[in-house]
């Protein structure tokens, strides 16, 4: 095994199973359909609320699918094959969230627009929208990793893993509904995409070593 | 002098030694103060009854589990703690193989040796018995079937240390007399075989038995 044919193995087994990038997709969809048949289809409450409703929807979708990333490598061994195959794990585990990110973000970026129109986003403000996502995406994806090592021996891990990491994607959702909250009152944003960004760089730091610890914790 | 030093095979000072090994599962003791050395050339084969920690043995040696307490020594370096120089070394094949059901046989094998050519992956799937699937996928299989796909990794491997845990669970007699005859060609060209198995081995090759107790 090599790197390489890690990375091209990867992107084959997310191609195989797009079930699971589409069932992430339709789920980020109706939780954002659910606001404004539940609550009020009023643009008063959508524009203020609609980054705030499309980031959140964006967490819960990010979580459901990289819950679910290292569960079918665990269970046909070829994670215990990643642990003894000599390569450095956590290169390992950031090729196969690079893989996850493409797949979930890129059709996630493309639904945002027509999705924005939904919700009375107008088009400065979807720029913005489009900044914080690409910019925070990557720490929620890197932060549930963790998480998702943790909990991939468990039978029910799915619920706990969702109790652990809520909490630490709150700094991100805030960063981010944030700068789009200022972005709608005209004041500047560069802070809080800034800060996004700086989250992001920190998790991309820590969260692989912290995933390879957990998988070798888990293959026990 | 130097013909002597060519005469002999590339890795004959391979040896995995282990002393003093003590592994805990579950609050259980399975080795206490175990230790054994198998060389370059060996066959080693682990006995001991079901439960008594034969898989979990072969798990420590590959680095996946920690042992309480011991040492294991790899070519006289000590690799205890960090299997590194063990694993540029090292095939080891447990209960679950690490097939992906999503992939199809030549896929499988595509991505565990990324370096063989198509037309290598075609031979070693004709002498497993899996001609002519190379694009099935691996999900359409039998249990058997997807253990050959595993074990095709022996023929296209150039890595010295095979661990092998219960290679010969659901193959048939004509399967395990090649894969037999593959371990022993294995450890001829100076490779080291630790498996574990309920099976009786062929008496051509030299087993090493090691019980657990």
């Amino acid at each position: 095994m090599t790197y390489s044919s890690f990375f091209y193995s990867e992107i084959l087994a997310i191609f195989r199973r797009k079930q699971d990038a589409v069932n992430a997709l339709v789920f980020f969809l109706l939780v954002i359909t659910l606001f404004p048949l539940g609550v009020s289809p009023s643009k008063e409450f959508l524009q203020p609320a609609a980054g705030g409703i499309i980031w959140c929807a964006v967490a819960l979708a990010v979580l459901m699918s990289v819950e679910g990333m290292f569960k079918e490598d665990y269970n046909d061994g070829s994670l215990e094959q990643l642990v003894v195959s000599g390569l450095y794990l956590p290169v390992l585990v950031l090729l196969k969230l690079a893989v996850h990110w493409f797949a979930i973000m890129l059709p996630l970026l493309v639904l945002t627009p027509i999705l924005s129109q939904m919700l009375f986003i107008n088009w400065e403000i979807l720029w913005v929208l489009i900044l914080t996502l690409i910019l925070g995406s990557p720490a929620l994806f890197l932060i549930g990793t963790i998480g998702a090592a943790l909990t991939v021996s468990l039978r029910r891990g799915a619920v706990l893993m969702l109790l652990i990491i809520l909490p630490f994607y709150l700094p991100v959702i805030i960063f981010s509904t944030g700068a789009i909250a200022a972005a709608q009152v005209g004041q500047p944003y560069n802070g809080q995409l800034a800060i996004l960004g700086a989250i992001s760089l920190m998790t991309l730091t820590l969260s692989p070593i912290m995933a390879a610890v957990s998988i070798k914790a888990s293959v026990n | 002098m130097i013909s002597a030093d060519l005469g002999k095979p590339l890795h004959s000072n391979l040896d995995l030694s282990i002393s003093g090994l003590v592994i805990e599962r579950s609050e259980r003791i399975l080795c206490d103060n175990f230790s054994c050395v198998v060389k370059a050339g060996e066959v080693a084969r682990i006995m001991g009854e079901n439960g008594a920690g034969k898989s979990t043995l072969l798990k420590v040696i590959a680095g996946i589990l920690q042992p309480l307490e011991g040492q294991i020594f790899f070519s006289g370096e000590d690799i205890s703690y960090h299997r590194d120089m063990l694993h540029r070394e090292l095939l080891y094949l447990g209960h679950h193989a690490g097939i992906k059901a999503v992939f199809s046989v030549a896929e499988n094998l595509n991505w565990y040796c990324p370096n063989q050519t198509s037309d290598a992956i075609e031979l070693a799937l004709d002498v497993v018995g899996l001609a002519g699937y190379s694009d099935t996928p691996a999900h359409q299989l039998s249990a058997g079937q997807q253990r050959r796909i595993a074990l095709a990794r022996l023929w296209l491997t150039d890595k010295k240390v095979w661990l092998l845990d219960e290679p010969f669970t659901a193959l048939d007699v004509k399967g395990v007399a090649v894969l037999e005859a593959k371990i022993k060609q294995h450890t001829d060209a100076g490779g080291l075989v630790i498996l574990t198995t309920h099976q009786a081995l062929d008496d051509s090759l030299s087993v090493k038995e090691i019980k657990l107790v």
